[in-house]
């Protein structure tokens, strides 16, 4: 499809294909002022991630007793002070960059992981036998009326608390949903025209699985991934409270909520920039992913590249 | 137009539901108090757990003495009017006549002999029992108003645990029980679990008649809640509220609630067997600073496990000064003597055990690393916490130090002394000959001497064997509505006493 | 139909009873109760008493053999805090919970779809961008932020509502709006993308290109078509509430199954954990049923 797309073009662009297809993805994102603002700060989000720990965590570290829970937006102050200080006295700027990391790594890392398996054990659910469908549902049956703090008490008491086992509760827990809804949208597209006849001309099931069924299901699922990624923060920052999930000296974007909780009254900036960060990665995550979608999608895409020109 | 026609609609519900809700003050005798933990029992037997206790100790169940701890009198009176040690060691108990428990039997030392029965049974695992290990009662009704306590080995302080034990009638069950029968000036009326306890005063109760004449308790874990409550007028009590509430002068009001924070520190372990490292731990933290700043300003610097107000507190044990140098210097003379210092030191704490934990420890962290130990931080929850903090420990352990909250507001040390430092105390890491022997000797005194003697251990353990790293004795607050006449004591944390309650006007 | 409800329920049923092993199991490795139960000073033989008591003396294998006799004649064991049958704590925890649940759904079904099937017809105007941004900003804010500040306006400033409990309508509403929040975000979300994708399938070209001028039967069909993935979706944050609304229930006060659950997590209380995951698990497995019955219910083409 994307070829007789591409074919309607002047034979010129052809030409120029590789460079050719990033500009028109600047373009259109350039034509989406929330999409570009969006990945704008994800961009700078990931620089965070990589460089915040090594950067700042000195600054993040020093504790002082005298300045603690310091009110934010005193500009007369250095710039790392500007958003106020825990109850430490540590400067929040620093914290929430070094924390960055953290928190992108359990995040990122449990919804992917929940998001691959959940998507191929539905695709399988789908399209297997009855029996096979039979057990992987009921497996997803029992994770689902499986309580997340006790998998989490269990797997931390057992293999101990890290970030990597936190990441691997949190997938668990986030299995199910991607498992059922990858299920109910293959059983309803296997039925539509464009696959049947796929089968009838003799394509194999995994052809039919990954080029037909997989591309209709995953807009669904990217919505679904970027509300996990809040889902999955603050599921952290829950078990944090609970004793059971990060524990200082790490810290995340949870963490920090947690630890911020008995200050909501008095000090509400503890607790409200780390929020206020997991909300606009949610937010920027999603506003990308709704324009990815209609950037990748042949029949949508006009409305990016009609405005591109415009504004651009 | 139609959604803010709907909106409009809404809004009317509010207000109206809002103008239904019911005044809380119904009768003006009657008190809401919100307490942050159910209790999951009113087992008599287990009224020595705070969330329990605070609901039934002496208000729906007695005890033979109680500890007063307002005007420092220490062991009255309470259902028995006098007590005499006779020759032996033995104890005698006069019993007070005329009292009836809530179902209208008469109270007697049959009775009092069948709390004792039933506290060792082994039908039950009652929490007071905790408090006779090792000691063989044998006790012997005289008549229906006179009871012997005979024990062995001969305590002294009878009388004071006797204030632990809490008197059923005959016939009560062995098993727990959920609806309590005492002789205090309380019935239970009403228990729906998981919303509310009611307590209704009694007419029939022997002493002087309460003011309070009804007490609801309901529960709310956050504290932050529990605080709204009163200042909302839903409640009139709200025994512990957090420092970071406690804002207005009229309603809050601190008291010392008799929880002391440590550091246990197991000192069979390398290098925490030095005892200049030890030193060293004490000297490299500023317990000064954080007076005010992560631990409430009233709080006070500990010199032993035990508060102030208890029998033996030596006031000539200083609280160690702040001083890195020293704590340095001391640090490198145990490493030229061989001591592996530079060996990793695991701090263990317990979410949310006290106020401000996780700050506190990361400060005491920092602090720790500043005169050059190393220190891994580990929190844990209640479970694993208690697997670090009691015996048996594991072998081949690292060196560990456990992050603890100790409460002894009973009065005497011994509540707490063999447990923490004896070598065959539960949570002590010591082993230690002088400990034992001082421990033993003192249990076994009475009046001067007993003090004297407590005095001494807690100097040795704390110039000599410098055991742990004493940090402070905690402050509790509670918000007390305007219109009652109550201020907290250091029992508060695990005794409510209605009595002690009245009313403003 | 019958025979599916049936050979489903047979699978369940397995299903459960593995459930219920793999928590008996599994919460036995992290603990002893007896230390947590009894205070720290407590001696070791009165720890060992406390699981006599309890029978959690035994080895494994007898402790599971007893457990699984007791619950094939209905009984569920004792609770070892409350000294009262597990079942009867867990089901009036659960009955809160289930109101609560439910109210909660159906509140959120109803204006979430509207919200975002509004939004999926006009992508890119006002209204989409404004509810898209709220309810992204809904599916991502800390509950426990909601709760003490709706508190603090609605109880304490204004005096409308009371604090937290239990006791009149007028304590449902903190608890049910604040809960309101995060999945009506999520669900907003994914019937606004669910919706796009059918107004712009090919079918729903087709009736625009015959003619089919009506827009409300264009968006009936396109509608039915997206709930797919929606009621799944539905499902899982029903599911997620039916364990328990562990912060809501912590702060409003409300004696609900999630912190009992958390609690007797916490205290190792097996009889009560093993009783509470039973039941919320049988709801959340009829619910499941209830929505693969839906599905074919909206889409004739799928058969069991």
């Amino acid at each position: 499809m994307t070829m007789a797309i591409q074919s309607t073009h002047t034979p010129k662009e052809t030409v120029a294909e590789e460079p050719s297809a990033i500009v028109r993805m600047a373009r259109m994102l350039w034509a989406d002022k929330f999409a570009l603002c969006a990945a704008i700060f994800l961009v700078f989000v990931i620089v965070m991630a990589i460089i915040g720990p090594t950067w700042l965590d000195e600054l993040a570290t020093k504790q002082n007793l005298r300045g603690r829970n310091l009110a934010p937006f005193m500009f007369d102050r250095e710039w790392y002070m500007w958003l106020g200080a825990d109850a430490l006295g540590r400067p929040l700027w620093p914290r929430i960059i070094v924390a960055t990391q953290n928190t992108m790594m359990v995040a990122a890392g449990a919804v992917v992981i929940s998001a691959i398996i959940g998507t191929l054990l539905g695709l399988i659910a789908g399209f297997a036998s009855e029996r096979v469908s039979q057990v992987i549902m009921r497996l997803a049956d029992v994770i689902m009326s499986f309580p997340s703090l006790l998998v989490a008490v269990i797997v931390l008491y057992i293999l101990g608390s890290s970030i990597l086992n936190l990441m691997l509760v949190l997938a668990i827990t986030r299995i199910p949903v991607y498992l059922r809804t990858t299920r109910a949208e293959v059983l309803e597209i296997r039925q539509r025209m464009f696959v049947q006849a796929a089968r009838v001309m003799g394509a194999s099931s995994k052809r039919i699985l990954f080029r037909h069924i997989l591309p209709v299901v995953i807009p669904t699922l990217t919505t679904l991934m970027t509300l996990d990624f809040a889902y999955v923060m603050l599921a952290e920052s829950a078990l944090s409270f609970l004793g059971i999930g990060i524990q200082p000296p790490e810290i995340t974007w949870g963490l920090m909520i947690s630890q911020g909780r008995q200050y909501l009254t008095n000090a509400w900036w503890l607790s409200f920039w780390p929020g206020l960060a997991i909300i606009l990665t949610t937010l920027s995550l999603n506003l990308l992913s709704n324009w990815l979608r209609i950037a990748l999608d042949p029949v949508q895409r006009w409305r990016l590249e009609m405005k591109g020109p415009k504004h651009g | 137009m139609k959604t803010s026609h709907l909106f409009g609609a809404v809004l009317g519900s509010v207000i109206a539901f809002g103008a239904g809700i019911a005044p809380v003050h119904a009768a003006s005798t009657d008190i809401k108090i919100v307490l942050p933990e159910e209790a999951d029992l009113l087992e008599p037997c287990m009224a020595t757990r705070s969330n329990i206790g605070r609901v039934i100790m002496e208000n729906v169940s007695e005890t033979l003495t109680e500890l007063d701890v307002r005007t420092k009198q220490g062991v009255m009176p309470r259902l028995a009017e006098k007590w005499e040690q006779t020759g032996d060691g033995a104890w005698r108990f006069h019993l007070r006549q005329g009292v009836k428990f809530s179902d209208g039997k008469a109270f007697g030392a049959k009775d009092v002999k069948y709390s004792f029965d039933r506290i060792f049974s082994d039908k039950n695992v009652c929490e007071s029992r905790r408090y006779f290990g090792g000691m063989k009662f044998d006790v012997k009704v005289v008549d229906d108003n006179t009871i012997d306590f005979k024990v062995d080995p001969v305590q002294p302080i009878l009388p004071l645990l006797l204030s632990l034990v809490t008197i059923v009638p005959e016939g009560t069950p062995l098993e727990f029980v959920r609806e309590p029968v005492g002789t205090g000036p309380y019935k239970l009326s009403n228990w729906t679990p998981g919303q509310q306890i009611v307590l209704d005063a009694r007419d029939d109760y022997w002493g002087k008649k309460p003011a309070v004449t009804k007490a609801t308790y309901v529960f709310r874990a956050d504290p932050a809640v529990r605080a709204a409550m009163v200042q909302a007028g839903e409640a009139d009590l709200a025994p512990s509220i957090s420092q970071v509430e406690a804002t207005n002068e009229k309603t809050d009001f601190s008291y010392l609630d008799s929880e002391t924070v440590y550091l246990r520190i197991d000192g069979n372990i390398a290098p925490l067997n030095d005892v200049r490292v030890r030193k060293a731990l004490n000297l490299a933290i500023d317990r000064q600073a954080f007076l005010g700043t992560l631990v409430p300003q009233d709080a006070v610097l500990a010199t032993a496990l035990v508060p102030p107000t208890t029998l033996g507190w030596n006031p000539d044990v200083k609280v160690f000064p702040y001083d890195p140098d020293q704590a340095k210097k001391l640090l490198e003379e145990a490493k030229a003597a061989g001591v592996p210092v530079d060996t990793p030191i695991t701090v263990v704490a317990r979410t949310a055990n006290f106020p401000n934990v996780t700050e506190i420890m990361e400060a005491v962290q920092a602090q720790l690393q500043e005169v050059g130990f190393k220190i891994d931080l580990k929190f844990v929850e209640v479970a694993e916490h208690e697997v670090y903090y009691s015996k048996p420990f594991k072998d081949g352990r690292g060196p560990i130090i456990v992050a603890a909250m100790h409460d002894n507001s009973k009065g005497d040390p011994s509540f707490t002394m063999f447990f923490k430092y004896d070598s065959k105390g539960t949570q002590s890491g010591y082993a230690d000959p002088k400990v034992d022997d001082l421990i033993a000797r003192a249990s076994a005194a009475t009046g001067d001497e007993r003090a004297k003697l407590w005095s001494q251990l807690i100097a040795y353990v704390h110039d000599d064997l410098v055991a742990d790293v004493l940090l402070f004795h905690m402050v509790g607050y509670s918000r007390v509505s305007e219109r009652l006449d109550f201020k907290p004591s250091i029992a508060t944390n695990g005794m409510l006493q209605l009595s002690e309650i009245g009313f403003k006007n | 139909m019958l025979r599916f409800i049936r050979k489903r329920a047979l699978a369940s049923l397995i299903s459960l009873i593995g459930l219920l092993v793999m928590v008996f199991f599994l919460s036995r490795l992290t603990g002893d109760p007896a230390s947590l139960f009894l205070p720290v000073e407590a001696s070791a033989e009165m720890k060992a008493e406390f699981r006599a008591l309890h029978g959690l003396d035994q080895p494994l294998l007898v402790q599971f053999g007893q457990y699984v006799g007791n619950v094939v004649t209905g009984d569920l064991g004792e609770s070892l805090r409350k000294a009262r049958p597990a079942l009867d704590v867990v089901l009036e925890a659960f009955t809160w919970t289930l109101w609560l649940a439910v109210i909660t759904m159906t509140l959120v079904t109803v204006c979430a779809i509207v919200v975002g099937s509004l939004a999926a017809f006009r992508t890119g105007g006002f209204f989409d961008r404004f509810s898209s941004m709220l309810s992204l900003i809904g599916a991502s804010v800390p509950d426990f932020w909601l709760a003490i500040v709706a508190i603090v306006i609605f109880a304490i400033q204004l005096s409308w509502l009371p604090t937290s409990g239990t006791g009149t309508l007028t304590h449902w509403i903190l608890p049910i709006c604040v809960l309101f929040v995060r999945p009506f975000g999520i669900i907003v979300q994914v019937v606004r993308g669910s919706m796009i994708s059918a107004l712009s399938s090919a079918y729903v070209k087709t009736a625009r290109a015959k003619g089919v001028k009506s827009g409300p039967i264009i968006f009936v069909h396109a509608l039915r078509n997206a709930m797919l993935p929606v009621i799944t979706v539905i499902g899982d944050q029903a599911a997620s509430l039916l364990n328990g609304a562990v912060v809501i229930e912590t702060i409003f006060g409300f004696p609900g199954v999630g912190k009992l659950m958390i609690d007797s997590i916490l205290q190792r209380d097996f009889n009560v954990v093993l009783a509470a995951i039973l039941v919320t698990a049988f709801a959340i497995f009829l619910m499941n049923l209830v929505i693969d019955l839906a599905y074919a219910l909206l889409d004739p083409r799928i058969r069991y």
